[in-house]
């Protein structure tokens, strides 16, 4: 297993695709330079800064749209170039396959929060708009951690569908929605979609949040957890009936 | 020209991307219904006569739709270069840049078609849910905003898929940047400025989504003939580099 991800990494330093893609995570605290230039400034609270810059939009909408079109590229490069023929030859067991692609995209959603992590703090404390405190810096690196791994769960049935496919579009598109499904079910139940359980553990302990519900801890974790089971199986059966 | 754009059309129909973005957009509509069940002020969002015809254009545009669209359009460029038909294209032979075109006339034609199909679906809806609040002049009305938001934003996408037909095998750059570029009209619609220029918002104004002077259309309108006089340059540079 350990071998198949090594693999895995030194197939991802030929995409420079990949590479490219990690600037989407300076969006959001770019967006928030200049917003908070507009209404006028410093002094804004540490912990609100960073409400703009890595725990809205970013875990919402951005990084799982990224990490979506990630699955769909780690799978379809190989289904294009009839790698997964030889792959079966070496042989490399199904789940494994499935699980070293699961690493890569849990890696890049690390690496992809740490950058917007950076550069919230670079976006804040270089223009002023807030005082660099370790406390705060240390809170921020924390809930990005958390978004990353629980984003990367949250997307596993992407990669089970991409897994499940030949082609790009359907895993595409079933990401934008699936983003899309995940963003909107916030509002109406959090406990039905990944993301949106994902969104209610994240935000279960930032100050100034206001939620309309109580949080339920045990149903969001239940929630990605049989999403993931579900995905494990459908990517399991898809693999094995694959020659 | 005709038979250019013929071809395409037959070649469309046997893929199943017409299909899959079927799915996105009527996906698109069972959520913003689903999101129509939230209460607020004692009464759901859905119950209020016109809220789903104007909520489903607007989170279509800024989250799903004009990435759906460059993709299709990407996908049409690409898959001769993927299914390796382009040299049999120039055997012919057949003129690139004139094969381009025709395939962002078939664009132009899907972009609109899946608006009215987002139309079609909310219509319905509304007649179910409220004829007797219905007016002509109401449907004509969202009639010709959806049908100006397709225009529109396959205007404002143009560009990036006139890049892919200038770059080839990019269809995920410009999957991730349609997908940001659309996104980004969220945050650009709260500088009055900003929406008029910003070509996914211009659309919004042209299509009457937006309240607008005059003067604010005019400069939408400008905006959204310039993207397509970009979409028009670079391809005449593919025309240029084929030569």
């Amino acid at each position: 297993m350990l071998k198949l991800i090594q693999t895995e990494f030194l197939k991802l330093r030929r995409k420079k695709f990949v590479w490219l893609m990690l600037s989407v995570a300076l969006f959001m605290p770019v967006f928030a330079l200049f917003y908070f230039k507009t209404s006028g400034g410093a002094g804004i609270d540490p912990i609100e800064f960073y409400k703009w810059t890595a725990f809205s939009y970013t875990p919402w909408i951005i990084l799982p749209v990224v990490l979506g079109i990630l699955c769909t590229m780690l799978i379809y490069d190989e289904n294009q170039y009839d790698m997964l023929k030889q792959l079966w030859i070496v042989p490399v067991g199904k789940m494994e396959y499935f699980f070293s692609k699961f690493t890569i995209v849990l890696f890049y959603s690390v690496c992809f929060m740490l950058i917007t992590a950076a550069a919230s703090v670079l976006a804040g404390v270089i223009p002023g708009y807030i005082a660099f405190s370790w406390e705060s810096v240390g809170y921020l690196l924390v809930k990005c951690l958390e978004i990353s791994v629980l984003t990367a769960l949250a997307v596993m049935p992407i990669l089970a569908v991409a897994a499940a496919q030949k082609g790009y579009i359907l895993p595409v598109c079933t990401t934008l929605v699936y983003t899309f499904l995940g963003f909107i079910l916030l509002m109406v139940n959090m406990y039905l979609h990944p993301l949106s359980s994902m969104t209610a553990i994240v935000m279960r302990d930032i100050p100034g949040v206001v939620l309309t519900k109580t949080l339920n801890i045990p149903a969001a974790i239940g929630c990605i957890c049989v999403w993931d089971v579900a995905s494990v199986v459908l990517a399991n059966v898809t693999l094995k009936k694959r020659k | 020209m005709k038979i250019l754009i013929w071809a395409e059309r037959k070649k469309l129909r046997r893929s199943k991307i017409v299909l899959t973005a079927v799915f996105a957009t009527v996906m698109v509509a069972v959520i913003v219904f689903a999101q129509g069940q939230f209460v607020f002020n004692g009464s759901r969002y859905v119950d209020s006569a016109g809220w789903f015809m104007t909520t489903a254009q607007s989170l279509a545009t800024f989250y799903v739709l004009p990435a759906v669209i460059a993709l299709v359009g990407s996908y049409m460029i690409c898959r001769e270069e993927q299914e390796d038909t382009q040299k049999s294209l120039h055997m012919i032979p057949i003129d690139e840049t004139r094969l381009t075109t025709a395939k962002m006339i078939v664009l132009l034609a899907f972009s609109v078609l899946i608006y009215l199909l987002l139309f079609v679906i909310t219509f319905l809806c509304e007649v179910v849910l409220h004829f007797e609040a219905l007016t002509a002049a109401m449907i004509f009305t969202f009639f010709k905003v959806y049908l100006l938001d397709g225009i529109g934003v396959f205007l404002a996408v143009a560009p990036i898929v006139a890049l892919v037909a200038w770059i080839k095998k990019s269809y995920w750059l410009a999957l991730v940047f349609a997908e940001i570029y659309s996104f980004t009209g969220l945050f650009v619609s709260m500088s009055s400025m900003l929406k008029t220029f910003y070509p996914i918002t211009a659309a919004f104004n042209l299509s009457g989504y937006y309240e607008a002077s005059t003067t604010q259309i005019i400069g939408s309108v400008i905006s959204l003939i310039l993207c397509g006089c970009l979409a028009v340059a670079i391809l005449a540079g593919l025309k240029r580099r084929t030569h």
